[in-house]
């Protein structure tokens, strides 16, 4: 196989990895988007303090913080199918890898977001809400018009550190078969027999789409706080 | 494919016997990167000449890339390295004897360390100016008062952060199993394999780092009482 470590192989293998990045952007993307989604449905009963739907989350966040994501991509590739079968009779052990991993990702980022929605909302200054009533404002705008927005700005930080860990867990999909950057590195060091040389080009592609994640994160956070003064520690 | 609740509890039993692996790779790494974090933090802190550079550069790209990219780097780089080390100046290294979970720590330390001096530096740089004044006016000198009175206050501020950094790290220790390490999640795919009941083995698994993270929450809570029990602000 030649020499045992070819520094330009680095520089070779790069663009054939790059191709596979949309993969795992796109397993980012959407399970972002789901994880979303569902960290607002469990903020929820939390905030509202809705009985039994409330321990139900606390269990869900727990679990979910409790155990490695690679546990959960396991559970879910072997358990979901077992579920469905048992409940539905429905037959999902054909479906793609990739649709498991994002149901993971939704799941766990889901758990991650609805804590931070939750200490958010918390955050902001119960006084913004008396004036909103004050004003004539109905429970609903309240929640819509002054706490929310005012709730995002708080919450974004920590969403983007969210964000770049999620994107960083996704390099673990490959374990159940997916044919992401890291999938991909696997074939290649099956071809190639220069493992050192794929994660070294995996490690920078990764090192500058988190870069690039955390510049415009940092760009977008100057935005949000655009109306805010020096002084944004004044949160109750 | 059906769930058998049993086996659940027999391949329990069988895989917490891989804890203390499990343990070893995540305290150790945490107790090693600790040094490194302090150590980094006050070149950052202190912006020594060219230091403080590479310093920027460690903590900026471990905390940039994913953990199992330092895993696979060291543990198929380290050992080209030595080996050429050992041919240059004729060592005799045999590095197919160095055992693998050797590599596994020292990536995760060079991890734990980048994260660490990440919650050091914002634990230092949180305590308050004054304090500093405080020490320097009874004649301590600036390492006195780094010592005994900024790094105690800044590390018992960080308990929080310290105990997410150890459920992270924690739940990390799982990647170790790519490179057939025997703790926990290993364990766990060894006795999915042998048994073919895979989802019964992940759940055990996910059990044991749930109980565990739960316990470890719990400790940090009261530890966190304890340490905090001086600090009180303002009239209460």
């Amino acid at each position: 196989m030649g020499k045992a470590f070819d520094i330009m192989l680095i520089f070779e293998f790069i663009p054939t990895l790059i191709h596979y990045l949309g993969v795992t952007l796109q397993i980012l993307a959407v399970s972002i988007i789901l994880g979303f989604v569902l960290g607002i449905a469990a903020a929820i009963p939390r905030l509202y303090k809705i009985p039994l739907l409330n321990q139900l989350v606390i269990l869900y966040v727990s679990f979910i913080r409790g155990t490695p994501i690679l546990i959960q991509l396991f559970l879910v590739f072997y358990g979901l199918p077992a579920l469905l079968m048992l409940l539905f009779s429905i037959d999902i052990t054909r479906m793609e890898a990739i649709y498991f991993v994002i149901i993971t990702y939704a799941i766990s980022n889901g758990a991650g977001f609805s804590e931070i929605f939750r200490a958010a909302i918390r955050a902001v200054d119960y006084g913004q809400t008396e004036a909103a009533f004050s004003v004539g404002m109905t429970s609903r705008q309240n929640f819509f018009r002054i706490v929310l927005p005012q709730a995002v700005r708080i919450a974004f930080p920590n969403m983007a550190n969210s964000v770049i860990g999620s994107l960083k867990d996704t390099s673990l999909a490959f374990t159940i078969g997916v044919m992401d950057m890291m999938g991909r590195g696997d074939t290649l060091i099956a071809a190639t027999a220069h493992a050192l040389e794929v994660y070294l080009s995996l490690s920078i592609i990764y090192y500058i789409v988190v870069l690039l994640f955390e510049k415009i994160f940092s760009k977008l956070e100057k935005y949000f706080n655009r109306y805010q003064k020096a002084d944004v520690t004044a949160v109750a | 494919m059906t769930i058998d609740i049993p086996f659940i509890w027999v391949a329990f039993k069988e895989i917490i016997k891989a804890l203390p692996i499990t343990l070893i790779l995540t305290i150790v790494p945490l107790l090693a990167g600790f040094l490194i974090g302090i150590v980094v933090a006050l070149v950052r802190i202190y912006k020594l000449k060219y230091l403080y550079r590479i310093a920027n550069g460690y903590v900026s790209f471990f905390r940039g890339t994913p953990i199992i990219m330092h895993i696979m780097v060291i543990y198929f780089g380290f050992p080209l390295l030595l080996d050429q080390i050992s041919l240059r100046f004729d060592l005799g290294l045999q590095t197919n004897n160095i055992p693998i979970i050797l590599f596994v720590l020292i990536a995760l330390t060079l991890a734990a360390g980048s994260y660490l001096s990440e919650i050091i530096r914002s634990g230092i740089i949180s305590v308050s100016n004054g304090q500093l004044e405080a020490a320097y006016s009874v004649g301590m000198t600036k390492f006195q008062a780094m010592i005994r009175i900024i790094l105690p206050q800044a590390l018992a501020q960080s308990i929080p952060n310290f105990t997410n950094i150890f459920v992270g790290f924690l739940h990390t220790s799982s990647i170790a199993f790519l490179v057939s390490q025997k703790e926990v999640t290993g364990a766990a795919n060894i006795v999915a394999s042998v048994n073919l009941k895979f989802l019964e083995a992940f759940i055990a698994a996910g059990i044991i780092y749930w109980g565990i993270t739960i316990l470890v929450e719990g400790i940090s809570f009261l530890l966190e009482k304890k340490v905090t029990a001086y600090n009180r602000g303002g009239v209460s």
